[in-house]
């Protein structure tokens, strides 16, 4: 198999419940974790409340360029954008960018769906809702808000696998620059936190009630999260043209579906083992390699266990954790969120604790990260399992003579 | 109509096992893997279709297992459970 | 990288698999039910072009479909269909990868699923319905059912979603992650749809009419629904009667002229939306050989999944079926190449190239 990899990184923007930049979600995750609350922009009628964790800024700030009535999605993703356009310094380049083949490739749960709660009230009732609601729907695919914000005219792709869109969204976007389709890929996954698909997971009952407790023994089920986060994947010629560092490379990606259940995964890993075993192979790393995995872990019963058994029996004794505890469970985000996260990791040398840990699980036969950790190696690997048995899972690598 | 008549009926309709009918369905036998087949989706389900037509809540799978070995002990739990 | 398509499948308005769209090609029929939009004023009738899954129990029985709604039936049918014409049902799918493309999603799940807790309450959410309401629900269902284990994607890109989505099928074989791809596009018309177009369109969509994709000025659509799958492989395995997909090219195009290779019959996918129309009147080139299948099928976001099997059925048969622009009876076909061209309501513009032989 011809590897299709390594892809530089040159820019990372990231906003979620811990923080609006990609600096203050790293300072949070290495301070105590902030609890999840009730939602505030939803109401619902739940007889037990279930915490979320919300982003507090509301982004009416942003003013995007031309049409400018786009969905909260929308608007998390040109946020997380901004910053990492910013990060990578194609900020002050931004005509330049317009003359490069520049393509925008973002993971979420609902593309262009009609999904307007307010508006089917209205509609069920007879009313004539607005059509508004969903001209600004038509107007919030993801990866078109972008492309149109920077005035980019490469390929767009809003990739909807449920959980791991967001890590998806990346692998695809590295393969289209080393397929030499791109100069410059915008790369990553957005999602706010609605009441459609809260109640979702509860009606799975795979949501906890109180914060969520990866890989713990108590462990109930997931807290839901919103937030976006987005790469500036850059190929050699254009890094190198403009004198750019990477920050860290896509070394591997791997994607597998379990053929198994529609909601559950399958009970040996099946597809997980086929995902982590390509992006490994496609990167050329040596299990020694690895720092850490930063794990999907959601909180859920059967994901964690079936990743901590995947993990024990092809990367005993690699340090692995989960974030949910920090940012909730921010679905077509997430996948890009934590590529974030572990690439800042592999920069730090250091993985926060996996919060909501406290009880090992004697039916699962590893544990995470119950303490902040130094880590070695220049490599980390982070995973998505999704809903329909999608497996996703990506290879970082930052510089060790890669550069 | 008795509860495990009405629980054979909402099963069999809610859950759209068109190839079977109600009356197919023994009061005894196993409603997951082996019997009649269904799944961890099917038992989420059942929970939201307990409540919605017994009135009946389970608050976990966990505290549901019991319950949802057959249709006998299903009818039991709700009998004893129902708000009358 | 050339793609070999070895299958196609498709169900729409024209109705299920090759043959039946092969003969709504040649009789030029436009077969559009009625369906009934509710609206303020109270019920009222438009014409949309309706996709019937029951071929399906031939392939599935009841249990495997209980769950499956019909959003996921139109997909599973086209998977289904292409394998079969590719003569490929029996073998092993592990390394296979599955991909959809998908303009508007699951639509009516979703709101099956909202109903579930409008009528009822939070608290009674159906699971079940969340589950179909999941824009990859078709690529599970299909990936479970045909036990596919390659890798997954799902697309949702509105009029560009297939296009973009080819991207990945061509990059999955080029790389070698997979030595085949069933790729497929889907939409759905839902009464709720249908409510968008009244109150978008008015009187346009609901009167009786036809598709008049030509007139570019006007809105003439008709919605449309169904899908259209194909079993790719690398070029190099051998050559196909349905020839290849050369080149996929995405572009906007009030930037660049469109990229139109320069002996291609052109199949426009204009579905009667004016406000698609105006780009193809100003940036349609002159002198190019032009042909319109949108009144066989409909006006829908994957419409240009539609194009390529006519396409690659042009190929097979060696003719040019008759269309609006080129009148007349069916005739021989006099080009290698056919371009699929798309543009979008915003301007952005698709173009996937099929080649015959390989």
């Amino acid at each position: 198999m011809s590897g299709p990899f390594p892809v530089a990184i040159t820019g990372m923007g990231c906003i979620c419940a811990p923080g609006d930049t990609v600096g203050e979600c790293m300072d949070a995750l290495f301070r105590e974790r902030k609890d999840p609350a009730l939602p505030l922009r939803f109401t619902s009628s739940h007889s037990i409340s279930y915490p979320v964790f919300e982003v507090s800024n509301d982004l009416m700030s942003l003013e995007p360029r031309g049409i400018t009535d786009i969905t909260r999605t929308g608007r998390l993703a040109l946020f997380a954008a901004h910053e990492a356009i910013s990060n990578a310094g194609l900020d002050q380049e931004l005509e330049t960018m317009r003359g490069q083949r520049v393509g925008v490739c973002v993971g979420t749960t609902v593309g262009t769906t009609m999904n307007n709660e307010d508006f089917y009230r209205q509609y069920l009732k007879g009313e004539q809702p607005d059509m508004v609601q969903i001209i600004r729907l038509l107007n919030s695919n993801p990866a078109a808000v972008i492309a149109r914000e920077f005035d980019l005219c490469g390929p767009c792709q809003t990739v909807v696998n449920a959980c791991s869109s967001g890590t998806d969204a990346i692998g695809l976007g590295a393969s289209w620059i080393k397929a030499g389709l791109c100069d410059i890929v915008l790369a990553g996954g957005t999602d706010e936190l609605c009441h459609v698909t809260y109640n979702g997971f509860i009606s799975l009952m795979i949501a906890d009630d109180s914060p969520c407790k990866p890989f713990d023994k108590e462990r109930k089920g997931l807290n839901l999260g919103e937030g976006a986060a987005i790469l500036v994947l850059e190929s050699e010629n254009s890094r190198r043209s403009r004198n750019k560092k990477a920050r860290a490379f896509v070394l591997g990606y791997g994607a597998s579906c379990d053929a198994y259940h529609f909601t559950a995964p399958h009970p040996e890993g099946r597809g997980l083992r086929r995902a982590i075993g390509e992006a490994i192979a496609l990167g050329n790393i040596t299990t020694d390699n690895i720092a850490f995995v930063n794990a999907h872990g959601t909180g859920t019963p059967d994901n964690d266990r079936t990743e901590s058994m995947v993990l024990a029996d092809m990367l005993p004794g690699v340090p692995f954790l989960s974030t949910k505890g920090y940012t909730g469970h921010t679905l077509g985000a997430a996948g890009a969120i934590e590529a974030v996260f572990s690439v800042a990791c592999l920069e730090m040398g250091r993985i926060p604790r996996n919060a909501g840990f406290s009880t090992p699980d004697p039916d699962l036969p590893v544990t995470p990260a119950d303490t902040e950790m130094v880590v070695k190696g220049p490599v980390a690997l982070s995973e998505s399992l999704a809903f329909g048995g999608h497996n996703a899972v990506l290879a970082f690598g930052i510089d060790r003579g890669l550069s | 109509m008795t509860v495990k008549e009405q629980l054979k009926k909402i099963i069999v309709e809610e859950l759209n096992l068109e190839e079977i009918s109600p009356e197919e369905i023994e009061d005894d036998a196993p409603l997951f893997g082996e019997g009649l087949g269904l799944d961890s989706l099917d038992a989420v389900e059942i929970v939201v279709l307990l409540e919605k037509h017994f009135g009946v809540e389970i608050k976990s799978l966990d505290e549901g297992r019991e319950a949802f070995r057959s249709i006998n002990t299903l009818a039991a739990y709700i009998e004893e459970r129902m708000p009358r | 990288m050339k793609l070999a398509i070895r299958g196609v499948g498709a169900v729409g308005g024209f109705g299920c698999g090759l043959e039946a769209l092969n003969a709504a090609l040649s009789s030029g029929d436009h077969k559009t039910k009625h369906v009934v939009v509710k609206t303020a004023q109270g019920p009222c009738e438009m014409p949309a072009y309706l996709a019937d899954t029951s071929r399906l129990e031939y392939f599935l029985n009841k249990r495997a479909l209980r769950r499956v709604d019909h959003y996921s039936r139109m997909a599973l049918l086209g998977a289904y269909l292409a394998l079969e014409d590719a003569g490929r049902l029996d073998e092993d799918r592990s390394r296979m990868g599955i991909i959809i493309a998908s303009g508007y999603g699951p639509g009516r799940a979703t709101l099956v699923f909202l109903d579930t807790f409008i009528h009822d309450g939070d608290g009674l959410s159906s699971p079940t319905s969340f589950s179909n309401s999941v824009q990859n629900a078709a690529a599970a269902n299909i990936s479970i059912l045909l036990n596919i284990t390659g890798p997954g994607l799902t697309v949702g890109q509105l009029e560009m979603s297939v296009p973009s989505a080819l991207i990945a099928a061509s990059l999955w074989l080029e790389e070698g992650k997979v030595d085949s791809v069933l790729f497929g596009a889907v939409d759905e018309y839902h009464d709720e749809l249908g409510y968008f177009w009244h109150r978008f369109f008015g009187e346009k969509a609901t009167a009786d009419h036809e598709m008049k994709p030509f007139e570019f000025d006007l809105q003439t659509g008709i919605p449309g629904e169904g899908a259209a799958f194909f079993l790719l492989t690398r070029a190099d395995e051998g050559v196909s009667p349905y020839g290849c997909i050369e080149d996929v090219i995405i572009n906007r195009c009030d930037r660049s002229p469109l990229e139109i290779p320069k002996d291609a019959l052109l199949f426009i996918g204009a579905d009667g939306h004016k406000q698609c129309g105006k780009y193809y009147k100003e940036h349609l080139p002159e002198n190019v050989q032009l042909a319109c299948y949108t009144p066989i099928y409909g006006s829908l976001p994957m419409g240009p999944a539609f194009d390529m099997a006519i396409a690659a059925l042009s190929f097979k048969q060696g003719m040019i079926f008759p269309s609006q622009a080129c009148t007349g009876d069916e005739r021989a076909l006099d080009v290698n190449r056919i371009t699929c061209l798309k543009i979008s309501g915003s301007g952005e513009a698709g173009l996937i190239s099929l080649i015959k032989g390989n």
